[in-house]
């Protein structure tokens, strides 16, 4: 069976007609092609397809994307300013080796920016805990660890500045 | 600038972070099908007949395929390695099971339609008859006698017996001080990429030309295998390999569902897509690790080794045509290790069981090895009341014994073992540590401390074997304009080796990274080479680029000795100049020599070949296919190293172990990107941490997968794996052009050994030795109580 479902992606809104069985990340996927939302597991375990659902992250892996009619939704592909630049979170990953194979590292960047948006000086111990929903198998977590304590830094750093 | 040695950041992390990177799953194509797998509920139970009449009938079904129609159009999968030259069994696999299935998981039909759903749903309504056959889980009893055979024509489940012999093993337990000997079960893991396996195929009905997009490691190999199997023209297969979210070892090819999905590409004319469930990768993606190992030690009161017997029995599971199995030859093939046992008798049994079958994965073997002799170390220390180090050091060998030749005929090619362990003790300051421990332990805390000793050698070679080999190849070609391509027969699954090939075509060439594209993973574009394992894409991969690279850059040299009116030996290249040694202000540029060659071919360039393009091989020298006398060959051409030493804190009430500090020497030789080989080291050990702790599969009695999802099947997060330190030793491999080893497994061997032995430390009192992994709370708590710790069993 299929519904019309009105969603709010990356600050477009989209109308689709979508089968009743089809999750959140695989919408996003197969039908906007929104392909830096990853699936590693689902069972919600992997955090790999973490997405921003009205501000907050969850993994649209395990959310039926007819459930979430009329919300705002922010990917991956929604952080940066256009299509040729990054966010600060990005570039932090980028420049500190914060990822290996990158399979992980939206659904990590999306919860760092929810850390960093609570807390913009959170300890090694909190950063640790704020990501403990996503895997990562490559990077054994340490430059991640470190790419976002880098991008607190950087993120405070250009408030200060008010820019 | 110099690059190698330089933290280089990835040169495609920027387009990964942005999520732009392209793996398998996005890959979408007009009229594209999805297939489903329909898998045996059932670990051994023959087919009686499989009724797909209600599959068909389902909306949006384009096909169903049996066992049987597979096979009938496509041929056995080749294997990885020559079974005969390893001296092991093998049998025919197709790409799906027909008459019978031996493990729960196995594929029997498969399902092709316009979206996954229909796929899936059609999947579930395939109808089959099982006979259930009697199940085989425990390699133990499938050795005994009238055990039930998984291959009725093979006699027995044993696909390989092997024995590695040194000196005269008896005469050394009778001349011994002490004996004593012990057990170890490691527990089935395994690698779990989070990216799943996948592939696309596409075939053009009126060519024939077959595209084949696949999360693999080895893109040409897996062409060779797909034209054998699907009977078609290698050269009309094109595979290539998109982003790949991770591998570890367990994307070598081939896996079943490759050929199947290429047959039914081909079959239809129309692009088929299959992308692996999660519970589908830990349930048929292939495992590792699980074995049986038992050890006598005969050693002097000093805690000098005197002989060892070891006896491997490997539960491989369902026999298959992935390089799997071969883990556990090299198990046996590494004991013992790091260290110099004069008196060594090493056996070797690989069994087949109802599970899954094994494939590689990151460690293949070599870590249970090196866990097993740090068990065995621990052992002999706690007997003979040595300290754990010092029997470490007395038993090493020696870097002026280089190159070294172990029982197996394994030649190891450098290594400090003995600096490594120092330096390492020196981090995590050993001598403080009773201090530490006692301190802890008025507070009511128990922390214990432990030693691992990795051993990991890389860029495997056997004979016979279209896969693995000690060569690799790289074609570098130098544009009009003088920007650098770079290709490479092998490919990055996800670690980053296309920064390191740049990094070496730079150096080489005497330009700025910026300058040079490395392009990778794909058959119709890179020259054919092995693809990545073994840690081999640096060592054998790297080597053929700077190979290629040197001599473009010779070629250059001429040109611009003549350019300059010098002679070509005067000529230096850096900073992209070719300039006269000793002069630089007399120079010309990179650029200007590109120009010359490509445009003035008759003229300033007339004494070189026209165009700068070069294909290299590299062959690593360090292999030896001859066997000797007694049997024995060199596989490995490279020896990492690591010592680890690591403090745990364990609670007695629940069990569980934390890791307070984790310290690692490792020794890959000559390192070309520290930033990156760290990484892989902490991911590495990450692995490691999670072998030692918490990764499990389960089977129960019938063969069923108990812990088939990550809710289940637990990764380590970053809350259990501590910040790591780590340093580099470097001791160069005399047999590569810039010294390196490879670092791809490193790491995951330490943390096995070093958590074991740290867990048993915190409580001496208690002399625990652990047999059986993971060290989950519950083991720790139960070991505690049946050791005696207050509290009880309750």
């Amino acid at each position: 069976m299929k519904i019309l479902t009105q969603l709010m992606v990356n600050g477009q809104r989209r109308r689709l007609e979508l089968d009743t069985r089809a999750v959140l990340a695989n919408v996003l996927r197969d039908e906007l092609r929104l392909t830096g939302t990853h699936v590693g597991c689902g069972t919600g375990s992997c955090g790999a397809c973490t997405v921003f659902l009205d501000g907050k992250t969850v993994k649209s892996c395990s959310i039926l994307a007819v459930d979430v009619d009329g919300c705002e939704v922010t990917t991956i592909e929604g952080l940066a300013q256009n299509r040729h630049t990054l966010h600060p979170i990005q570039e932090a990953f980028a420049a500190h080796h914060g990822m290996q194979c990158g399979y992980c590292t939206p659904g990590m960047i999306l919860a760092a920016l929810q850390l960093l948006s609570e807390n913009p000086d959170p300890s090694e111990n909190e950063i640790r805990h704020a990501i403990a929903g996503n895997l990562c198998r490559c990077t054994g977590y340490q430059f991640i660890v470190e790419s976002i304590a880098a991008a607190a830094k950087a993120l405070r750093e250009s408030r200060r500045n008010g820019s | 600038m110099r690059y190698v040695g330089a933290r280089i950041p990835s040169l495609i992390h920027r387009q990964l972070a942005a999520g732009r990177g392209q793996y398998v799953a996005d890959i979408y194509l007009d009229g594209m099908l999805h297939l489903a797998v329909s898998r045996s509920p059932y670990a051994h139970a023959r087919i009686v007949r499989i009724d797909t009449t209600a599959a068909r009938r389902e909306p949006g079904v384009v096909d169903v395929v049996t066992g049987e129609e597979l096979r009938e159009k496509t041929r056995p999968i080749p294997q990885v390695f020559d079974p005969q030259s390893m001296g092991a069994k093998a049998v025919d696999t197709y790409a799906l099971a027909a008459e019978r299935v031996r493990y729960a998981g196995e594929g029997i039909a498969a399902v092709i339609a316009e979206d996954k759903y229909a796929a899936c749903r059609a999947a579930e309504r395939i109808e089959v008859e099982y006979e259930e056959l009697p199940v085989v889980v425990d390699p133990v009893q499938a050795m005994a006698a009238g055990a039930q055979l998984l291959e009725p024509s093979w006699g027995d489940n044993v696909l390989l017996a092997q024995k590695f012999n040194a000196g005269n093993v008896d005469a050394a337990f009778q001349e011994a001080d002490g004996r004593l000997s012990g057990e170890l079960r490691t527990q089935r893991y395994t690698a779990a990429p989070l990216e799943p396996r996948g592939y696309v195929a596409a075939s053009d009905p009126f060519t024939g030309e077959l595209t084949f997009w696949a999360s693999t490691q080895s893109p040409h190999p897996l062409r060779v295998f797909l034209a054998e199997t699907l009977g078609l023209p290698e050269a009309s297969i094109r595979v290539i390999q998109p982003r790949v979210g991770g591998a570890f070892g367990e994307k070598i090819p081939m896996f079943q569902e490759e050929p199947l999905v290429a047959y039914l590409a081909s079959k239809h004319g129309r692009p088929v897509k299959w992308i692996e469930e999660r519970s589908e990768n830990l349930l048929a993606g292939g495992h590792a690790r699980e074995m049986f190992l038992t050890y006598e030690v005969a050693y002097k009161t000093d805690g000098r080794i005197l002989g060892l017997r070891a006896r491997v029995v490997a539960d491989v599971g369902a026999p298959s045509a992935l390089c799997g199995w071969a883990m556990s030859y090299v198990t046996a093939y590494c004991i013992p290790t790091v260290y110099k046992i004069p008196n060594c008798h090493v056996e070797l049994f690989s069994v087949v069981t109802n599970k899954c079958p094994w494939n590689a994965y990151r460690g293949f073997g070599k870590e249970t090895a090196s866990f097993l002799m740090d068990r065995i170390i621990d052992h002999v220390a706690s007997e003979s009341g040595q300290d754990r180090t010092e029997v470490r050091l007395r038993n090493f060998i020696q870097p002026h014994e280089f190159p070294y030749s172990q029982v197996s005929g394994a030649v190891i090619d450098s290594g400090d073992y003995p600096k490594a362990l120092r330096r390492v003790l020196e981090m995590i300051d050993y001598q403080a540590f009773p201090k530490v421990q006692a301190e802890a332990r008025r507070e009511g805390r128990h922390l214990g401390i432990g030693f691992g000793q990795e051993l990991t050698p890389e860029g495997c070679s056997v004979p016979n074997s279209t896969l693995v080999s000690g060569y690799d190849a790289a074609t570098v070609r130098v544009s009009p304009s003088g920007t650098v391509s770079v290709l490479t027969g092998v490919t990055s699954p996800g670690t980053g080796n296309e920064t390191a090939m740049a990094q070496i075509a730079a150096d080489a060439l005497g330009i700025d990274i910026a300058d040079v594209r490395v392009v990778q993973g794909d058959t119709e574009i890179c020259p054919f080479g092995l693809g990545n394992y073994s840690s081999r894409s640096v060592i054998i991969g790297g080597s053929a680029v700077h190979v290629a690279a040197t001599e473009i850059r010779e070629k250059m040299a001429k040109v611009a000795a003549k350019h300059l009116e010098v002679a070509p030996e005067d000529i230096d290249v850096r900073d992209g100049r070719f300039s006269l040694r000793g002069a630089p202000t007399r120079f010309v540029s990179f650029q200007k020599i590109a120009d010359l060659v490509y445009r003035h071919a008759y003229e300033d360039a007339r004494e070189v070949e026209p165009g700068l393009e070069v294909t290299r091989y590299f062959r690593h020298p360090n292999v030896y296919h001859q066997p000797e006398l007694d049997g024995r060959f060199s596989a490995y051409p490279s020896w990492p190293n690591q010592a680890v030493a690591c403090i745990v804190e364990v609670d007695p009430d629940t069990g569980v172990v934390k890791i307070l500090r984790y310290c690692a020497v490792h020794d890959s030789g000559i390192v070309v990107n520290p930033l990156m080989a760290e990484g892989n080291l902490h991911g590495g050990t990450a692995q490691g941490i999670g072998g030692a702790l918490f990764e499990e599969l389960v089977y129960d009695e019938i063969g069923q997968l108990t812990t088939g999802t990550f809710l289940d099947y637990t990764l380590p997060t970053a809350v259990e794996v501590p910040h790591l330190e780590v340093e580099h030793q470097e001791t160069p491999s005399p047999f590569t052009p810039l010294g390196t080893k490879g670092v791809g497994e490193s790491g995951v061997t330490g943390p096995l050994g070093a958590i074991c032995g740290a867990v048993e430390n915190a409580f001496p009192e208690l002399k625990l030795r652990f047999t059986a992994m993971p060290l989950t709370p519950q083991r720790v708590w139960r070991a505690l109580r049946a050791a005696g710790y207050p509290g009880g069993v309750s």
